[in-house]
Formats: structure tokens, sequence, C-alpha cells
């Protein structure tokens, strides 16, 4: 198996400028190439080639990619398309091409470089300024090299840990409700549940479900552990499992959120917890009863009654063994509606800074709501809109991981 | 955030300013530390000039209780007001830290 040593990229191998790099020299006169060939070699630079002419040039480059390319002006005979072809050959990359040479006029100098030439070297000039000209270019191309070998194996680290995290994301978001199981209750139940899930990075700390009990009713819940990224989304990985593998008082949501918390308890790390709301929709009795263990309050929307904020009081899960839950009960006709969310909704900051506020989302779910027990806006429910209008006054990303649930009971159609 | 000590006896007051989230997690520490280390019997949080606390603020609080519990020291919240006061009702964390409001 993998050994459990983190894949941290590998560092390139470590070279000293000229030792192990390769000059091609271009030289028509094997007495000035000599020359050069001995100032390199003084550099330390062990791999020298000299050509007499383009052609020999040209064979060279294509044979073994030098690291820096040295061609006197005469090997060019006025003519700078051996540049181009160079270029076209290697590329238009890093490699040094410097020229070397009497120039007769600016004009000159400028079709040289204009051609591709990285560098003049104008004669005459002492064996130590070429040498010292010929060391900053291949100091340069070492570290050019060293960077892209850098650079690449970065690359393959993010392609790698992107990969990996995206499947990570695809394997939490498996964890919420598919279409079909929302379909389904929507239809069994008459209801509307619409959702958002929306974490700060690529994983979060959110998860919400929905669960048939019986021919009248249905569960849903919201949970949020503290803090977000990889290691709250592990606890969400956690709490799924322990619904889906143990039987639990899934009918009784003050029940079932103690002993969800006697599970967590000891599993979750000290500073560790969650903020949960479990609620069961009683279709027959039109009732909505609900428990809370930290989460913020539910609101709750029903036909020609004012808005209510729900009751919320309850220690998170998995901080103490002793904690206990509480029912709460309320009128759910049809044409009510439940919106459920995270903290991140009202505790989210806008462009100065400010927090959202609970009182904000209270105004917005006015906005956004059924209106005097009518179906909600447009058909389409308030949450797309509500989200909207959120959205256009609050920056993304988000700091902490947000859900929210809206779910409606809808209204039997008359004749 | 940022916070004064006041020691009386054995009886340490810290009174809490700003914000108690993530960001304040070093210095909180520092003071989770204080608790366990320098052998005082009583420590008291006040808070009426926080202003903010968030799930993770109420995670360091969780941290200092059991801190305190081990080194046999007495906790207790005071005067939380506004937003802080209303986190600590509903997440009912009076019940595990006693707090005077």
């Amino acid at each position: 198996m993998d050994s459990s040593v983190h894949p941290l990229p590998a560092a390139p191998a470590a070279s000293r400028p000229g030792g192990g790099q390769r000059v091609l020299v271009g030289h028509p006169r094997r007495g000035i190439a000599a020359a050069v060939r001995r100032v390199l070699t003084g550099m330390g630079v062990r791999y020298v080639d000299v050509a007499a002419d383009a052609g020999g040039l040209l064979a060279a480059v294509e044979a073994e990619p030098p690291d820096l390319v040295i061609i006197d002006r005469a090997l060019l005979r006025g003519d700078e398309s051996l540049i181009e072809t160079l270029r076209a050959v290697i590329g238009r990359g890093e490699l040094p091409i410097l020229i070397l040479g009497r120039f007769a006029s600016l004009a000159e100098r400028r079709a040289v470089m204009a051609a591709g030439a990285t560098d003049l070297i104008a004669r005459p000039l002492t064996g130590a300024e070429l040498a010292a000209r010929l060391r900053g270019h291949l100091e340069n191309r070492l570290l050019n090299r060293s960077l892209q070998e850098v650079i690449r194996s970065l690359q393959t680290f993010h392609t790698g840990a992107v990969q990996r995290m995206q499947l990570a994301r695809d394997m939490q978001l498996d964890l919420l409700p598919d279409e079909a199981l929302r379909t389904g209750i929507e239809r069994r139940y008459g209801v509307r549940l619409d959702s958002h899930f929306e974490s700060s990075s690529e994983l979060g700390g959110d998860i919400w479900g929905a669960r048939p009990l019986d021919d009248d009713r249905f569960a849903v819940f919201l949970c949020d552990f503290t803090g977000h990224g990889v290691a709250a989304a592990l606890n969400t990985f956690r709490l799924h499992a322990l619904l889906e593998k143990i039987d639990l008082p899934g009918d009784n949501p003050a029940e079932m959120l103690g002993a969800i918390n006697r599970l967590l308890v000891g599993l979750l790390p000290e500073s560790q917890f969650a903020a949960m709301l479990y609620a069961v929709v009683d279709t027959a009795a039109d009732r909505l009863t609900y428990a809370t263990a930290g989460a913020p309050k539910p609101i709750i929307g029903v036909p020609d009654c004012p808005l209510r904020v729900g009751e919320s009081v309850g220690l998170p899960l998995g901080v103490s063994m002793k904690a206990s839950y509480r029912n709460r009960s309320v009128e759910f006709p049809p044409g009510a509606f439940l919106f459920l969310f995270s903290d991140a909704l009202f505790e989210a900051r806008d462009w100065e800074g400010r927090p959202f506020g609970y009182p904000g989302i209270l105004d917005l779910v006015r906005l956004c709501g059924p209106q005097g027990g009518a179906p909600a806006v447009g058909g389409e429910g308030g949450l797309a809109d509500l989200l909207d209008r959120y959205f256009a006054v609050m920056p993304r990303p988000l700091a902490d991981d947000l859900t929210a649930l809206w779910l409606t009971r809808t209204v039997p159609r008359s004749g | 955030m940022n916070y004064t000590v006041r020691n009386l006896g054995g009886v340490r007051e810290i009174e809490l300013r700003g914000q108690l989230t993530f960001e304040a997690n070093d210095d909180f520490r520092k003071i989770i530390d204080g608790i366990e280390k320098d052998g005082i019997t009583a420590c008291v949080l006040g808070l009426d000039s926080l202003d903010f606390i968030d799930s993770a603020g109420l995670g360091l609080l969780v941290l200092a209780n059991n801190t305190a519990n081990r080194a046999n020291v007495r906790l207790t919240l005071k005067h939380p007001r506004g937003q802080v006061r209303e986190m600590i009702e509903i997440s009912e964390f009076h019940t595990i830290i006693p707090c005077d409001f």
C-alpha cells in the first residue's frame, strides 16, 4: 500500500552552472572557435561542440539540444534567417542564442535581435569579458530549467490533488438526497422540497437529509459540524454512516437527537460538535414536530398567520453525554412552509464586513415566501429567489458552508 | 479578540472583547494554558464587551471548560450580551458552563 508520507513534489536535482551544460559554437574560423572553446573550458564547461557552417550548426542542434548557442556574425553572412531557422527547430523557448562579432550598424543589430537572438556580444572583447557574459547566460539557463522542473512538479502535484479532492467532493454530494428520493417524497406527501448546498471550500461540514417514515410522515434534517473543509467533511461522513447503519428513533426528533448525541460524544474531537435540527412532518395531523441541538431557529410560515420564528434550545451534538432534547410541535397545514438553514446564512459578512444578521433573513423570507397562503412565488418556491437576492449583496465565496432547505406543503387543487 | 486579565487571590477574571471566532484561536489557547498551569482555583470569563461568537468560538469555550474540569478550576461565564447571549442560550452552554446572566 501507499506509504503514509505526504507526497510532496520532488525538488529538482541540483547542478552547478557550466559543469553539465552543453554549448554549441558556430564559427567559420577555426582559430577563433578554438579561442571561444578555451574560454568555455576555463569556465568549467565540459561539452563544447563546434560547427563551421550553418548546416553543421543545425545538424548539431538536432543531434543534441544545447544549453547555449554562440554564433559568429561571419557565419550569418549578412542573412539572419539562420537564427529564425534555429528558433523554428528549437522553439521560442528559453534557449539562449548569442551572436558574436563586429556590428556595422544599429540596423544590423536590430535585425539580428528581431530574428530571435537573445543577446549580442560585440567584439573586440577580452576572454574575461566573454567568460563573464557567457556565465551570466549559462546561470540564467540553469535557473530557468530548475524553475521549470519545480513548476512541472508542482503542476503534477496540483493536478493530482485537484482530482483527489474532486473525487472526495463527489462522494460528499452523494451523501445528500438524490433526485429520486426528493421527488419520491414530494409526490408521496404533497410537498415541495428545495435545497441549496454550498461549501466554502472543496469540502464542507454540512449535511442534510430526508426520509419517509410512513404513509403520512416523513423526516428532514440539517446538520452543521463546527469548522469547514476536510476535517468537518469527515464528520459528515461519520454522521451519514451512523444514520444509515444504526436503527434510531427517527419518528421522534428529541429522542433522535439524544441518540445521535450519545453516539457522537467521544467520537468527535474535543472542540468539535454539530448543530442539528431534526423535524418530522405529519401530513395527516397537519403538524410539524422538531427538535434542535444548537441549530439556528427555523422559520415557519403558516397561511394567514404572521411569520413565525421557531424556538431553538439545545446543546450541540457531541458536547456532553448528559444532553437531552425536547420536541416542539407547531401547526403545519397545507400551504405552510419550513425554512431551515445553517448559520452561515446570517453570520456571513457583506463587503463592509457586517454580518447579514437573522433579521435580514426574516426580511428576505417575507419578500420571497408564499404570500397569504398562495403558492410560492412563480410556483418555483422561494429559495432560488431568496438566494438570488441574498447573493446580490453578499460576496462569494462565503467563509462558512451554507445549506438551506425550503419545504412547502402544497395546497391540493380544488375540483 | 483581545482581553485583559485580573488576578484576585486564586480567582482570575478575564475580560474578553471583540469577536470570539476561529481567528481568536491562538489567543484563546493562551487563556486555556493559563487555566491549566497557573494554579488558580476559579476563572471568570467576562463577556460584557464580547460582540460576537460563532460555533468555532463555542468550541473554544468547550475546550476551556474541559481543561478547567481536569485542572479543578471553577470556570464561569459572566454577562453575555446580544448575539453572544443568544448563542449561549440557543446552544444551552449555560447548562455545561455556569453562566451569570
